[in-house]
């Protein structure tokens, strides 16, 4: 019998990113008193995960003729009519106390006009100078001030402790309790709770070119598909036009060049260097991220492409000097990995960037099992089929604010801790030690197959037969995992074994991701189906809806509920202007 | 373009306290290769027991700081072609730092300092409150803008002789953070930051040797901060009033 340790504790936070950390400080202001708050995270406190990683900024109106009602039709019209538009509301009207908190309370300090107020400039897809940010670093702000809080609060602190599984009552009414793993020693430990918030993020880095943290591997929606919870949306994968393209071999290798680049004159060139883009769009480079993405990917596929397989990004033209000047952190980053952004070409590729799919929630992160909430990349629902840029850390702040008063409210209810089911435990456990049974083999080589199979198959441009491929592929490399081991006579921070754990992840969203991608004959957003391109009646606009029974994976269609607001309408103003941002 | 060796000579520091060991290995040379993606190497295809930690792979988290060839460095931003020219390398977990194993670090020392030094901000407005209006036109603003940009990484900690003496130092990091709040005109507990930072291992222990300074890979410089604070505290002990 192997050895768990165990703690218990009234709330329960998963994670450590805009998420986790407000959730943290509101349950404490929330809560009674007395009440045992415990954070847990796969990394250090604050350093892992994504929100540290935000370059843009944050959404939220703040006058000047831009309203909530503007940020949500904004955020609405993005998503493609997807949204559950109860949660894009509160998303937009919570944003506005949100931003306020972290200034006044937190401590960011945001750019300012030369007049005191917050400087705002506009990304794609909005409709007024709403973006919040500090220089092109936002997100080393927020999170750097958010840590330093919750560092200093009398809360239990997890850290490199990795969340393996949601552990439920014996009669599958409520959640118990979660399983770890603490990754220093190798040990498992159960966290028992009245509460516990999943907020581990997102992070499709099941693609070949990915932008997340390395610690992302969607271990929070495997959980959750294994607990039986539904998950929406889980087609919808953003992809970032321009993730640098270094070699198979370098961690590099993905990661964003900023979108900037583009919009400030910066030309792609395919591999025989001649520009491409107005072969696609009329707007060229500066056409919206869904359409450069699939433009360098059609040119990849005819094989138009430089050594390394991507395209290349051009910005000498605009003058060496200039574009060091204008992108500092760009050309510096570049210039420590052996590039020359300013002055020669770099390699380029779309890279998979933004989840929008996830757990399916309430506007108050309660989901279908009592005692679990969702907030943050793991949560459906907000973006619908497309995330605007500024809008992911205005959603992960917002709603793990939210998830803290709740939970903080809830709890108050809520009488002794819960048994957890042993069955449920011990299966769990089984699956975590698994590999530790199999004659030791190499993990990575199956992740680059799989990343291939994601790539080529359910990628930036999808099709059934595609598809139908791709399932094929998913279901070898799942099973070879099972075949493939992990020495386990060290446990103790031993990656390989998580690197196996983050493979089993992958490999099961994948699978959730391929149904609900064949599910969705049209295209919306970040989904394009090249068998089925056209937007659909949106009057009639659907969500994908997948969930797991014992082994299977059951997909259906669920109407949107336009509760606010109808195709074709609108809540602004008969007058209002269709845009406040000045022409370029 | 300069020619890349085929090979790169890589001795890792393994084991926990108390039982270091140094091992070598012989990782293939790549154009396009950072020392974290040599540790990542080595540990996906020679040795899947070799423990170390990365996140974010762009220098926005800190998190794979390591001693290379003997200098605290972000794995993840160093090209191997900067620090190994003859092909060889020596990595080792960040300095004056317990060892969890092999090359991660145990930073819950260096965050348990920041901490002690009040590094965060005391709130003297709520959410219902308008924004304070200043701006970096202001000196104070200015000076404490010049620090935001750290991402508590850790390399100014590793770097510090005075840490390695002294234990109970503050360190670089943490007391340039309490700087930059000291000069934010919206915190409201200036004199706890000061009892904070001028205590046993406090600002004063800083012999301004200004490794912080030389290795910091944001080119920040916290022994200017470390400067700003012992004039404040000292003013502070006679009595004086800041002029800010």
């Amino acid at each position: 019998m192997v050895h768990i340790d165990r703690h218990d504790t009234d709330i329960l936070i998963i994670g450590t990113g805009g998420a986790g950390l407000f959730a943290a400080l509101h349950a404490q202001q929330s809560a009674p008193e007395g009440t045992r708050i415990t954070i847990a995270v796969k990394g250090l406190i604050g350093k892992c995960g994504c929100t540290r990683m935000v370059q843009g900024g944050y959404n939220v109106a703040l006058g000047n003729g831009d309203t909530v009602e503007r940020h949500f039709m904004d955020t609405i019209q993005g998503g493609k009519w997807l949204p559950n538009q109860d949660m894009a509301w509160k998303l937009c009207e919570q944003a506005v106390v949100r931003i306020h908190e972290l200034e006044n309370e937190i401590g960011c300090y945001f750019d300012r006009n030369p007049d005191g107020t917050l400087h705002q400039k506009a990304f794609a897809g909005q409709t007024a100078d709403r973006t919040v940010h500090k220089g092109d670093l936002t997100g080393i702000e927020i999170i750097s001030r958010l840590m330093e809080q919750v560092l200093a609060q009398p809360v239990d602190k997890l850290q490199e402790h990795r969340a393996i599984g949601l552990i439920p009552t014996r009669d599958g009414s409520a959640l118990a309790g979660v399983l770890f793993i603490d990754m220093r020693t190798g040990g498992f430990r159960l966290v028992r709770a009245k509460t516990v918030l999943m907020a581990t993020g997102g992070g499709p880095t099941m693609y070949k070119y990915n932008t997340p943290s390395g610690d992302k591997t969607m271990d929070g929606l495997a959980m959750a598909l294994r607990a039986g919870l539904p998950l929406r949306d889980m087609e919808m994968v953003q992809f970032h036009p321009t993730g640098l393209l270094a070699g198979d071999h370098t961690r590099m290798t993905g990661t964003v060049l900023e979108e900037g680049l583009r919009g400030a004159g910066g030309q792609l060139l395919n591999g025989a260097e001649n520009r491409f883009m107005f072969d696609y769009d009329p707007k060229g480079e500066r056409a919206t991220r869904d359409v450069v993405s699939r433009a360098i990917y059609a040119e990849m596929r005819k094989n138009n492409t430089t050594d390394n397989g991507g395209v290349f990004i051009s910005m000498s033209h605009l003058g060496p000097d200039h574009v060091r000047a204008k992108f500092p952190g760009m050309v510096k980053r570049c210039a420590d990995s052996g590039f020359d952004l300013a002055g020669g070409l770099v390699e380029v590729v779309p890279t998979a960037h933004y989840f929008m799919g996830g757990v399916v929630v309430d506007a108050d992160t309660r989901t279908a099992m009592e005692g679990l909430y969702v907030a943050g990349e793991d949560a459906g629902g907000a973006h619908g089929s497309n995330r605007l840029g500024g809008n992911g850390v205005a959603n992960s702040t917002v709603y793990g604010g939210v998830a803290g008063d709740v939970m903080g409210a809830d709890i108050r209810s809520m009488g002794a801790l819960r048994d957890p089911c042993p069955e449920i435990l011990q299966a769990e456990i089984d699956r975590a030690l698994h590999p530790l049974s199999r004659p030791p083999g190499l993990v990575q080589p199956m992740r680059h197959a799989l990343q291939e199979a994601m790539w080529e198959d359910v990628g930036v441009m999808r099709n059934a037969a595609g598809m139908e491929r791709g399932l094929t592929r998913l279901a070898e490399i799942s099973s070879e995992l099972m075949e493939v081991g992990v020495a386990g006579d060290d446990l103790a921070f031993n990656l390989t074994w998580h690197d196996w754990l983050n493979l089993r992840s992958l490999c099961d969203i994948s699978g959730a991701i391929t149904l609900a991608a064949m599910a969705r004959e049209n295209s919306r957003g970040a989904h394009y189906r090249e068998d089925f391109p056209e937007t659909g009646d949106l009057d009639a606009s659907y969500f994908t809806v997948v969930t797991q029974t014992g082994e299977a994976l059951d997909v259906r269609r669920d109407p949107v509920q336009f509760t606010k607001v109808r195709p074709g309408e609108t809540i602004l103003p008969e007058d209002a202007p269709e845009t406040l941002v000045a022409a370029q | 373009m300069t020619a890349t060796p085929s090979k790169l000579t890589v001795t890792v520091q393994r084991g926990t306290e108390g039982a270091i060991r140094h091992e070598v290995f012989d990782v293939p040379a790549y154009e396009n290769q950072t020392v974290l993606d040599v540790v990542t190497w080595i540990q996906q295809m020679a040795d899947p027991t070799l423990s170390y930690r990365f996140a974010c792979r762009v220098g926005m988290c800190g998190s794979c700081a390591m001693m290379v060839n003997g200098v605290p460095r972000w794995t993840c931003r160093t090209h191997v072609n900067k620090v190994a020219a003859d092909g060889q390398l020596a990595i080792a977990p960040l300095r004056n730092l317990p060892v969890i194993k092999d090359l991660a670090a145990d930073m819950d020392p260096f965050f348990d300092k920041w901490v002690a030094a009040e590094a965060r901000h005391h709130p003297s407005a709520g959410r219902s409150d308008e924004f304070d209006p200043v701006t970096s036109q202001e000196p104070a603003r200015a000076e404490a803008d010049l620090g935001i940009e750290c991402i508590n990484c850790g390399i100014c900690y590793a770097a510090c002789d005075t840490v390695a003496g002294n234990p109970d130092y503050l360190g670089p990091a943490a007391l340039q953070r309490a700087w930059t709040l000291l000069n934010d005109s919206r915190d409201a507990d200036a004199q706890g930051i000061l009892a904070a930072v001028s205590g046993k291992g406090g600002c004063h222990n800083c012999h301004s040797m200004g490794s912080c300074a030389q290795y910091c890979p944001n080119d920040l410089n916290p022994m200017r901060a470390i400067a700003g604070l012992k004039r404040e505290t000292v003013r502070a002990a006679w009595g004086g009033k800041r002029d800010a």
